[in-house]
């Protein structure tokens, strides 16, 4: 009888479930929400329909013994399985990204440190010994009146030190992540800073340099609350080395679209 | 004689020399990496096993001393018997304290010799004088409170009572030096304006390095964090021994020790999310850059899974409550104003709005907060409206209800990526309903879930005294979801407490130490959850074990004492 009134419980509850899982895919569609969000809405009507489904749900038979053991073993691994799949369902953020971010970010500072400098004694005693290696080999087959060719390799360290000072600038914005507060080019930022489109005309070189490296100097107008609260990080004199530095700037110097409402700077002290 | 002088000198300049040669000829030590797992998984695993074995060393010793004093001064011996048991169980796992301890040090050691030996140094007085040394008195007292419990009864319980307070206090004391270092590592204290952090560091005290922005909303919130795990603990230990128990008498024990645990666990974590806001807050006020990294860049799903964490920590907290008021007689009398069921179900919207209108510090929203909160209790006493009521079922159905919706919204985020950066049109939610993804309206859901806790909460103890409680008849389900809450909960622990060490990025000591190690990146949550769910596990199976060992689920129990220590019906 308890069992019959509990199926039944459950077809109703599932059926009201589908339903209101129904509607709400339906208004989401209407008012313009992703596919994604549609199925969120219908997983969450389905969940309220199981809960309630377990409000009716007859008492449960007491185990004993082994059963027990068991029980609380099946039990560990369900919530186990359901955990990992739960995190694994949602979208994962690829770490080869980042680790190529970091490499570029550190690897100035990697250079300059301990570690770096013995690092790069190795690799270049490695390269040394390549070549070595190589020309004997080369004396090996062709014999000792043989012309040598010495095959210089490519630089590890190459590109970036030749490239665009602009371009170079542009990457520091990416590796800095001002993005995260500063829109630029319609994207970014959640008003957490100024949008910076036209800055170039705003401020000087120097000035955008003294902004960066102290922030509290300079205060873009309307943005009081975020300037009293500091939001405007001011690591980045110890972060960021003279070379960055120079490279961002020159890329901020760039930025002079006089079409973006861009935020008159004021200098504080 | 001057021969034999000589000739010793110059065998001793030899052998100088020979130990000079010798010892330029030692090779240097080979760098560690862990096997399988690398460096930096292998030292998450044996922080995290570490942080659980102390959260539950400090955590249960503060409901023991409530649970012996309350014994104390109601006369009541069940509660002491609960206390004892509860520090048995501590005493067996302090040693899994110490053991994880040193493992974590020697492999931090191993692993990351040079940042390890650098922190170290700048808290060399920490480690190496003031932690052991406060680690050696709680141990005495810890041992002293145990087994002294038997001897010191009757008159000298109170010093007993007092032992236990000083143990609570030596315990606070150590989580708040050990967590000097470890939130100096997510934020660095600052210098004035115009003094970079390097310069800094070279002139800083070791109270400069302690008292940083993140110590005290880290202390708190451990302390708090630590109340709910030992509230949890007892009652997965409940459980256990409930379906162990093979007489009336021990189920009706270890029912009522689940419900104790349950409240004190419930209890505490209602305060959680708050205490989880403010060190959020300080670590986004010290750096504006980690706010994005948590929320919207590559964290973003952690706080995801922690959304779905906590709707399912509410959702067994009150199903618990369900199970346990169908055992009480007479709950069918039970009501409740129908206001407070309105107040639920309109929280979210209304809250939200006015959290959006009036952002906090501003004041305004207390307003709302308040008609919603007191409005209830005022109007439910308006002749008229008094028989606006609802039954306690009908009110714990809403609740059931508001928790969904609440989870939904806390749940939604702005766009189903894991970095914004990726962000498209079709992830992405629609213009007109960004302010579901917003603070304010996160806030009003975390209110409504904390808010209908607590509603059944008073519910459930006016049908307590109102009825009449069948100790020992619960539905066996419910010993289930005390195990479900205990997992669930030291689960997210080890989702937030992952989260925090990668609020760092690639830094071992945000800022200032870089991590130029290979591992430096943000794990996958996949990966992360593997491993966070593998420690659970582990860390179950030791709970479990010593458990078993100390208490002996369904082993002979000693003879009762007169003065029973099994709870009569409540009246």
């Amino acid at each position: 009888m308890a069992n019959q009134s509990f199926t039944k419980s459950i077809l109703k509850k599932t059926t009201i479930g589908l339903i209101i899982g129904g509607l709400l895919v339906v208004g989401a569609q209407q008012t313009h929400f992703p596919a994604i969000f549609q199925i969120m809405f219908f997983l969450y009507a389905m969940l309220g329909s199981a809960v309630f489904i377990l409000l009716d749900a007859p008492p449960m038979k007491r185990l004993e013994g082994i059963k027990a053991v068991a029980a609380l073993l099946v039990f560990y691994v369900l919530l186990s399985g359901m955990y990992i799949a739960g995190a694994t369902i949602l979208p994962q953020f690829d770490p080869t990204i980042e680790a190529g971010k970091i490499e570029k970010v550190l690897r100035m500072r990697k250079a300059r440190s301990q570690q770096g400098k013995a690092d790069e004694l190795i690799t270049r005693a490695k390269a040394l010994d390549e070549r070595a290696k190589a020309i004997s080999k080369q004396l090996a087959s062709l014999g000792a009146a043989a012309k040598v060719e010495v095959v210089e390799s490519a630089s590890a360290t190459s590109g970036a030190a030749s490239g665009d000072l602009v371009a170079l600038g542009k990457e520091q914005w990416e590796l800095q992540e001002c993005y995260n507060c500063h829109k630029l080019f319609g994207s970014g930022g959640k008003k957490r800073g100024p949008v910076l489109d036209n800055i170039g005309n705003l401020m000087t070189s120097e000035q955008l340099r003294e902004k960066l490296l102290y922030p509290k100097k300079w205060k873009a107008e309307g943005f009081d609350k975020q300037y009293k609260k500091g939001k405007m990080p001011d690591k980045y004199r110890d972060l960021m080395f003279d070379e960055e530095v120079d490279a961002l700037i020159a890329f901020l110097a760039t930025l002079k679209d006089t079409s973006v409402n861009t935020p008159k700077p004021i200098k504080m002290y | 004689m001057r021969t034999l002088t000589r000739s010793a000198w110059v065998i001793f300049g030899l052998m100088v020399c020979g130990a000079t040669v010798a010892y330029a000829q030692v090779p240097d030590a080979p760098t560690v990496d862990f096997p399988y797992v690398g460096n930096r998984t292998a030292v998450w695993v044996v922080a995290n096993l570490h942080i659980l074995f102390a959260a539950f060393i400090l955590g249960a010793p503060i409901f023991a001393v409530v649970a012996e004093w309350l014994g104390h001064k109601n006369n009541d011996p069940k509660y002491d018997r609960l206390a004892k048991e509860v520090i048995k169980v501590t005493v067996i796992l302090y040693s899994m304290t110490a053991l994880t301890g040193g493992l974590f040090l020697f492999v931090l050691l191993g692993t990351y010799p040079d940042f390890s030996t650098w922190l170290i140094k700048h808290f060399f007085l920490v480690f190496a004088v003031i932690y052991p040394l406060l680690f050696i008195l709680e141990t005495i007292v810890l041992y002293t409170y145990f087994y002294s419990w038997d001897s010191m009864k009757g008159s000298l319980k109170g010093r007993h009572i007092a032992l236990g307070v000083l143990l609570n206090l030596v315990g606070m004391v150590t989580l708040f030096v050990i967590d000097g270092p470890t939130s100096f590592m997510n934020t660095p204290t600052k210098a004035a304006e115009g003094v970079s952090l390097i310069e800094f560091m070279e002139t800083a005290t070791l109270w400069d390095k302690m008292s940083n922005f993140s110590w005290m909303p880290l202390n708190l919130h451990r302390m708090v964090g630590n109340v709910t795990f030992g509230g949890f603990i007892a009652g997965l230990i409940a459980a256990y021994m409930y379906m162990g128990a093979k007489t009336d008498e021990e189920r009706s024990y270890y029912d009522w020790m689940g419900f104790v645990g349950n409240m004190i666990g419930v209890g505490a974590l209602l305060l959680l999310p708050f205490m989880g806001y403010i060190l959020a807050y300080e670590l986004c006020d010290y750096d504006a850059s980690i706010c994005p990294y948590m929320m919207a860049d590559q964290l973003s799903m952690f706080f995801e899974m922690q959304g779905a964490m906590i709707g399912l920590i509410f959702l067994a907290s009150n199903y618990y409550i369900w199970l346990s008021l169908k055992r009480i007689e007479g709950v069918e009398k039970i009501r409740m104003s129908g206001f407070v069921a309105l107040a639920v179900l309109i929280m979210p919207a209304v809250m939200g709005v006015a959290w959006k209108m009036f952002p906090p510090p501003e004041w305004q929203s207390l307003i709302f907060l308040g008609a919603l909160v007191f409005g209830p209790m005022v109007l439910a006493r308006v002749p008229g409206l008094k028989n606006f009521t609802v039954s306690a079922f009908t009110m714990i159905k809403i609740g059931f209800l508001m928790i969904v919706v609440a989870d939904a919204i806390w749940m939604t985020p702005h766009g189903f990526v894991a970095t914004q950066g990726l962000a498209t049109h079709d992830l992405e939610l629609p213009e007109w309903a960004q302010e579901l993804a917003l603070m304010p309206a996160k806030n009003a859901a975390a209110f409504t879930l904390v808010f209908l806790t607590i509603v059944n909460y008073i519910m459930y103890n006016r049908a307590i005294k109102q009825g009449t409680i069948i100790w020992g008849k619960i539905d066996f389900a419910s010993q289930f979801v005390l195990i479900f809450l205990a997992f669930s909960a030291i689960w997210t622990m080890g989702l937030m407490g992952t989260v925090r060490s990668l609020t760092r990025k690639y830094y071992h000591v945000y800022n200032l130490v870089p991590d130029f190690t290979a591992e430096a990146f943000t794990p996958t949550l996949a990966y992360s959850a593997w491993w966070i769910t593998a420690v659970t596990i582990v860390f179950f199976a030791v709970v479990s074990f010593a458990v078993f060992v100390t208490l002996r689920p369904g082993g002979s129990k000693s003879v009762v004492p007169s003065g029973s220590t099994v709870p009569v019906e409540a009246k």
